[in-house]
């Protein structure tokens, strides 16, 4: 079944156009991945999803529902979450507050105190410093409350904004690890990334995004055998 | 010295008041970034809601209080949307916009209060208004009115309620990741329209309610409003634009400042004492007393 669905999808930032007729889909309970270089469109690509940043063009469908246009705290109210570029947490409130607020929607509330629980099961580091403001936490420890933030909204398909961005080698695998891990748990996954080994290692289908445009697309391993590919897309 | 007791007890209970025109700005201007020059007259508007009510029903205008929340909080609510499409405009600089928008909010409503209530002064009868209590210690003594210490435990009284709904409720936590990342707030779910609607509608009606409680004290015209704008800005600009927990202590800092140089200076150089403290304040700490402000 798809969960998510961008036909021929458009956005840009004021004049400027940056995404061209984005074809793309998600399957329930699988790693989707979109890879591409520094500006390519990635971001705008989640931020387009999320309702951050209106569509200009084309339509978007959750679970066959379209949902083009809607504000982005609509969005998330059917079960989407994103864990944005650059973590994105609210600095002057603790870790736990951070991980609380995740849960503000309604059909998050319920399931708070088992999510939580959840969260502090798989990132046990949070658990001594729930009491801590999040802005002193370190890089790796800022990217496990905004996923588990992400985690605590409960949702069925969530979305990584390049998640390895900034982290050190052992903290990348261990970020690939936590991914695999909620892919087992049964939650679908968009996944947008510049570390392609790791990406494609993972992934059950890949994007390849330039300039604005899906220019390849196909499981990892045939965009990893794929010689042309890896060349001029991949640059592995 | 005989009267430095009074002097201090007068610093807080001014204080007391400087918080009540203070706390609902701040909470305004820490969520919504918009620097609200209407504030003092929504102040006015309160008192003369207060006013006519208790002539009305003929009771204690202290009693009137929540009525006086629940109007202007819901006027405050269905306004708000007017400040948020300004502010969230995509051409020019909205925040300037939304500011020139709240200062010509503040002529229209002092236009409309002078016509409306007249030029004249007039004061809201309270029972309250009258009593006082005196402590009296060897060669010491101490008057306290009874109606400034009211104002003061509403003071604190809002303060307190204000800051245990910002750390322990739902809603207080979706306020305060608003004012800290609105996009991120979003991606929780958080409607930035409906909570800032909200954070108004609170705003508008703890200063409407201080209005009430400063016309018991003093006397209020359609023209007071000004006056309350810019000591209310004073007092968010001491504590810190935006920092909430600032507010209470510069408030009491100003009170203070204010009592000495009545009982100690000249009191027609009150005022300038006060400039002269936020001067010299924000020339070695921008960000307020306690360098958290915006």
């Amino acid at each position: 079944m798809t969960v998510l669905q961008l036909a021929s999808v458009s956005a840009g930032y004021g004049d400027t156009r940056v995404l061209w007729d984005v074809d793309l889909e998600v399957e329930k309970g699988r790693i989707v991945a979109l890879l591409g270089a520094n500006g390519a469109g990635k971001t705008t690509t989640l931020k387009t999803i999320c309702g951050l940043l209106p569509a200009t063009q084309g339509r978007l469908y959750y679970n066959g529902n379209e949902i083009t246009g809607l504000p982005v705290h609509e969005m998330v109210n059917l079960g989407l979450a994103l864990i944005p570029e650059g973590r994105q947490l609210f600095g002057k409130m603790t870790v736990e507050e951070n991980l609380i607020i995740g849960s503000f929607l309604k059909r998050a509330k319920a399931k708070r105190a088992k999510n939580l629980a959840w969260v502090y099961e798989l990132f046990p580091a949070l658990a001594n410093r729930k009491n801590q403001s999040a802005e002193t936490l370190s890089g790796g420890e800022q990217q496990m409350v905004a996923i588990g933030r992400g985690l605590m909204q409960n949702p069925d398909l969530i979305m990584f904004d390049e998640p390895s961005l900034g982290l050190a080698p052992l903290l990348v695998q261990e970020m690939f690890r936590v991914i695999e891990e909620l892919h087992r748990r049964g939650l679908t996954i968009f996944l947008v990334e510049q570390n392609v080994h790791q990406t494609l290692r993972i992934a059950d289908f890949c994007y390849v995004i330039e300039n604005g445009r899906i220019v390849q697309k196909g499981t990892g391993k045939e965009l990893a055998a794929n010689a042309s590919i890896r060349e001029a897309y991949l640059g592995i | 010295m005989l009267l430095l007791p009074q002097a201090l007890v007068d610093g807080l209970l001014i204080g007391g008041i400087y918080i009540t025109i203070a706390i609902g700005f701040s909470l305004a201007y820490g969520v919504m970034h918009i620097i609200d020059f209407a504030v003092g007259e929504w102040i006015m508007l309160g008192a003369f809601l207060g006013l006519y009510l208790s002539q009305w029903t003929q009771m204690e205008p202290l009693l009137l209080l929540p009525v006086v929340f629940i109007v202007f909080g819901v006027l405050g609510y269905l306004f708000q949307p007017v400040i948020y499409r300004v502010l969230s405009g995509k051409k020019g600089n909205p925040l300037l916009m939304a500011l020139v928008f709240t200062f010509g909010l503040a002529i229209a409503f002092k236009g409309l209060g002078l016509t409306v209530f007249g030029f004249f002064s007039r004061s809201i009868p309270s029972a309250m208004a009258a009593n006082s209590f005196t402590f009296v210690k060897g060669d010491f003594f101490v008057t306290i009115p009874v109606i400034r210490l009211i104002g003061l435990v509403y003071a604190i009284g809002v303060t307190l309620v204000l800051s245990w709904i910002l750390k322990r409720t739902d809603f207080g936590l979706a306020i305060q990741a608003l004012a800290q990342n609105k996009e991120a707030a979003g991606l929780m779910g958080i409607s930035a329209k409906k909570t800032n609607s909200w954070v108004y509608g609170i705003y508008v009606g703890i200063s409407a309610m201080s209005g009430v409680l400063i016309g018991c004290m003093f006397s209020i015209s359609a023209q007071m409003g000004s006056k309350y704008t810019v000591l209310s800005f004073f007092v968010v600009v001491l504590a810190g634009m935006g920092f909430l927990a600032g507010v209470p202590w510069a408030a009491f800092l100003l009170g203070m400042v204010q009592s000495f140089f009545l009982i100690y200076f000249d009191p027609g150089y009150t005022l300038l004492a006060v400039f002269i403290i936020l001067y010299t304040v924000l020339l070695i700490s921008p960000k307020g007393l306690f360098g958290k402000g915006v």
